[in-house]
């Protein structure tokens, strides 16, 4: 879980005399950080995130400090497979070592119990994006990386986003989240990765000025506050013990 | 990975693709046999000369069965070596059956006997040379099928060409008289072999060649799926 993920002077591009997609690229994800990936459509934001998985590999440059869980949420989930949403999931939680109980848990969570005995094929597109979220998330992710997760989800579920990447980053796991529908306001605390002719820029730190309040729970509810807080964007600076 | 071959043998069995290449691998069996009884190693040699291609075919099928992102997720989870590496197990376990059918179906349509006349090899070693044509040239069937795959060829014709090429290349490369009969597998020297009957030495020299051409050819398919995810 520790450690960076560091993208290294990455260049890509996806023929040989093609044009670059991607070039000197140079970015690092700590352990619990967020970065939302922001750019036009067709300016290599999935790119840049198929790097960070492993699915592409860099023409230059490396990728470093990948953790063994990588979880990616592609854009369009293949619903052309000849599985029902279940046993879809329980090969995909055989394929990961998970637990077949965490189906159960995520259907639950999604709201999309009701749908796991349904041929993939036969899922609407919003029902097939959880079974695409869920398989991503079966085994706790080191790195999540999600390809524009709140096209296709029903309001209900855009909603729980925020809450899956606290989940991710209060286990010190890291987040990326492209976005083209403005939603990056759903994480306020992200860093915001801009990709624009090739490049990958970092914008301003989302938080200049910032007031610091403390909190007092019932011991037993320290690590549901925290993942709350953080899905409402807020910065959790640390958690003591009270004397 | 384990569990990765059994999604991908799930996959290509429940669309029903699984369907046609033993339905074409009946197909030639029946013409083979159709037309009366053989002795068990010319009937298996030219048996395991004729399916070179149907399992070739059979092992794209497979591969390209899964959906590109599907793949791609598969990479993620298990990473590159260990993904490519289960598709090419998948392939081998699905040309098993096919194998076993060209096995047992010459004995159901009474398509073999056994020696005719002094002189003429046993029936269990036409048997025994048979079973090993088969399944030492499921190995170079698969590879040629992993390369015309659509991760590596990317287009549906490239992907034909491939397959389509690679038997016609590995029946022409392999006549008696062409001079380095090496460049393709194994098929036609097999094939002779089981028909004609060989010694150990030479049954050993053919399977070392059918294993390093097909070593050769997953090498480049895994050379070539590094960047093709």
């Amino acid at each position: 879980m520790f450690g960076d993920v560091h993208l290294r002077e990455v260049w890509f591009r996806y023929a040989r005399k093609a044009a670059w997609t991607l070039h000197d690229v140079d970015l690092e994800l700590g352990p619990g950080e967020t970065a939302v990936v922001l750019g036009p459509n067709g300016s290599g934001k999935s790119t840049l995130l198929q790097l960070a998985v492993g699915v592409l590999r860099p023409g230059r440059g490396v990728v470093t400090g990948r953790p063994d869980v990588v979880g990616w949420v592609p854009e369009r989930f293949p619903a052309d497979q000849p599985f029902t949403a279940r046993a879809y999931l329980t090969h995909m939680a055989a394929v990961r070592g998970a637990d077949r109980d965490a189906i159960d848990e995520w259907a639950d969570r999604l709201d999309f119990a009701g749908f796991l005995d349904v041929r993939l094929s036969r899922l609407s597109k919003g029902s097939a994006q959880k079974v695409g979220l869920v398989q991503a998330l079966l085994s706790p992710p080191g790195l999540l990386v999600l390809d524009e997760p709140w096209e296709g989800l029903d309001a209900a579920t855009r909603k729980q986003v925020p809450a899956i990447v606290a989940d991710v980053v209060g286990r010190g796991g890291r987040v990326l989240i492209s976005d083209h529908l403005g939603e990056v306001s759903r994480l306020p605390a992200a860093r915001r990765w801009h990709v624009r002719d090739g490049r990958v820029t970092e914008g301003e730190r989302p938080t200049v000025r910032r007031s610091i309040i403390e909190l007092a729970v019932a011991a037993g509810h320290a690590d549901r506050a925290v993942a709350r807080l953080r899905a409402d964007g807020f910065d959790v600076l640390g958690i003591r013990e009270e004397r | 990975m384990t569990a990765l071959v059994r999604m991908r043998l799930a996959g290509f069995l429940q669309t029903g693709r699984a369907a046609a290449p033993l339905l074409a691998a009946l197909v030639v069996l029946s013409i083979l046999y159709g037309g009366g009884q053989a002795q068990a190693g010319e009937a298996y040699g030219v048996s395991a000369a004729i399916l070179f291609g149907v399992l070739a075919w059979q092992t794209k099928i497979l591969l390209d069965v899964e959906p590109d992102v599907q793949r791609r997720l598969g990479r993620v989870a298990v990473g590159p070596a260990r993904e490519a590496t289960a598709g090419l197990v998948a392939a081998l376990l699905a040309g098993l059956p096919v194998i076993l059918v060209a096995m047992v179906l010459p004995w159901l349509v009474g398509g073999v006997t056994g020696p005719q006349k002094a002189g003429d090899p046993p029936l269990p070693e036409g048997i025994a040379l048979g079973l090993w044509a088969h399944l030492l040239l499921l190995l170079p069937a698969v590879a040629l099928g992993a390369l015309a795959s659509r991760a590596v060829s990317g287009q549906a014709a490239r992907g034909l060409a491939i397959l389509v090429g690679g038997v016609v290349m590995a029946i022409v490369l392999g006549l008696k008289s062409f001079p380095a009969p090496w460049l393709a597998p194994p098929l036609m020297t097999a094939a002779r072999d089981t028909v004609g009957g060989t010694d150990l030495a030479h049954v050993l020299v053919t399977t070392a060649w059918g294993v390093l051409w097909a070593g050769a050819a997953v090498a480049g398919y895994a050379h070539l799926r590094r960047d093709r995810p």
